[in-house]
């Protein structure tokens, strides 16, 4: 389904963006109101629950045995993939995987696979023979805007929560799975003209291109995208870098107090 | 069904491995409008089951072909999360989430007052967070209550329960392990006001006893979680929000 851009929201989005006002009357760098479940889903072996403003995703964590690749044999593997089921907006339509599924799994994929939170070789049981995989599934509930912070977050928070079920695969007794750092992403979108962080879905509809980066603890980026059609100046990153660095701080503390419980 | 016969169901004092009497349900909850970009939306859980549904429309019917001239369509989407099981499952469409994505629609358009939507469409999607038996009927359920949240006219609501048979004996809504072992299983969707069935599924083995047993705990069930919708939508509404 295409969604009709209302030429007057865009209108109304540059008049805020003169006063740097949003149109729910956030800070340009301020973010909606963020929860964090985990442990939520009876046979996922790991999961949580992400709500951000009206935006609703779950994840869940698999776990499957399989040969390694040949030239891989002590490696196990890293999968995560996100859907964006007809449930989550009227704008979704079934079929197979759209190009914003993918891109959106893709993503979330990069930032958890580079930070090298999951050392590949401790899932390894049997080299050249058995080594587990691990998926991580994304659902996106409801589309209320950044899903892919919703998304990232909800990932990571469900992969730390993961107990590999090594006695229901007969290789020996259930652990919790080693996960080293907490990568997060934050998002920006271009909107009347300015970069805001944590986009809505009225900003994301009546806004431009958009920008993803994932951090690790020590704030290393480990992934970068940028979507849509725009441009930006190194000043612009600069300054959203900065901000990004400061909500994913934020953001990795919030999964830790959710663990410590 | 018909599984292994060497699997104990029942304890030696009459009850069910869980502890529920025969004629017990899975305690169940459910909340209206979960879903913020939804037009309805609901979340019911029934025992470890989490069923989610949403609704869209009535909106243009496309492609044109489904449109019907005289009423609306209801196009239902089952859908089991990939790990919503015990083995992670592919996502897409199986032909079981196919077949009770039909018989669904069916269902909840008989309910629906489809013909004051003529040529348009309603998208109601079930989605399967958590598995544990008798997901059909929490998405029934869970549709029924999206429905209404939506504020789209029906005859009344549709309760999705399940009654079935474990070591000969009838019992209400199978849990995984007696939906696994049991002998039948005797899904439907019944209308609690009008005491109609708009769903309808079964298999396995009972006698015609049998099915009268389970039909009246199905209707029994169906009039304590009818309370337990009626309350859930009167909740959404209560404090004046839209």
């Amino acid at each position: 389904m295409v969604e009709l851009v209302p030429t007057l929201l865009r209108q109304e989005l540059a008049r805020l963006a003169e006063d740097d006002l949003r149109l729910d009357g956030r800070g340009r760098w301020e973010g909606r109101e963020v929860t964090l479940e985990t442990d939520c889903l009876y046979n996922a072996e790991g999961s949580a629950k992400v709500t951000m403003g009206g935006t609703i995703v779950y994840a869940g964590v698999k776990f499957e045995l399989r040969t390694p690749w040949p030239d891989r044999p002590s490696q196990g593997s890293l999968m995560c993939g996100a859907e964006l089921r007809p449930v989550a907006h009227r704008k979704y339509e079934p079929g197979p995987p759209s190009p914003q599924s993918i891109e959106l799994g893709r993503v979330v994929d990069r930032g958890i696979r580079e930070s090298g939170c999951i050392d590949m070789e401790s899932l390894c049981i049997v080299p050249g023979e058995k080594v587990w995989g691990v998926m991580i599934d994304i659902h996106v509930l409801s589309d209320g805007g950044n899903i892919f912070d919703a998304c990232g977050l909800a990932a990571i928070a469900a992969l730390r929560t993961a107990i590999v079920p090594a006695e229901r695969f007969d290789v020996g007794e259930d652990y919790t799975l080693k996960v080293k750092g907490t990568p997060i992403m934050a998002s920006f979108t271009r909107v009347g003209g300015r970069y805001v962080y944590d986009p809505s879905e009225e900003e994301e509809l009546g806004g431009d291109e958009r920008i993803h980066i994932t951090l690790g603890d020590e704030g290393h980026l480990h992934s970068l995208q940028k979507g849509l059609r725009g441009v930006f100046t190194p000043a612009e990153f600069a300054e959203i870098f900065d901000v990004a660095h400061h909500r994913c701080v934020e953001l990795r503390k919030l999964v830790a107090n959710q663990e410590g419980n | 069904m018909g599984g292994y016969g060497d699997v104990q169901l029942l304890r030696d004092d009459g009850l069910r491995l869980d502890g529920r009497k025969l004629d017990e349900m899975r305690p169940v909850t459910i909340e209206a409008g979960v879903l913020p970009a939804a037009d309805g939306s609901a979340m019911v859980t029934q025992g470890l089951n989490v069923a989610v549904a949403a609704v869209y429309g009535p909106m243009e019917a496309h492609p044109r072909k489904i449109q019907r001239q005289d009423r609306a369509v209801i196009d239902v989407r089952y859908n089991m999360a990939p790990f919503s099981t015990s083995d992670r499952i592919r996502p897409g469409f199986n032909r079981r989430s196919r077949e009770i994505s039909k018989v669904t629609a069916e269902a909840l358009e008989s309910v629906v007052l489809v013909e004051r939507f003529p040529r348009s469409k309603i998208r109601v999607e079930i989605e399967i967070l958590a598995a544990e038996a008798g997901t059909r009927c929490a998405g029934i359920t869970a549709a029924a209550v999206a429905l209404a949240d939506a504020g789209i006219p029906m005859r009344d609501l549709i309760v999705g329960v399940a009654s079935g048979k474990v070591e000969d004996i009838v019992v209400l809504d199978l849990d995984k392990a007696e939906d696994n072992y049991g002998q039948a299983d005797l899904p439907v969707g019944i209308l609690p006001n009008t005491g109609e069935i708009a769903f309808l599924q079964m298999d396995g083995d009972l006698s015609p006893d049998e099915y009268n047993l389970a039909m009246e705990y199905n209707f029994k069930a169906a009039a304590e979680i009818h309370e337990i919708m009626v309350d859930a939508l009167k909740r959404r509404y209560e404090g004046g929000e839209s």
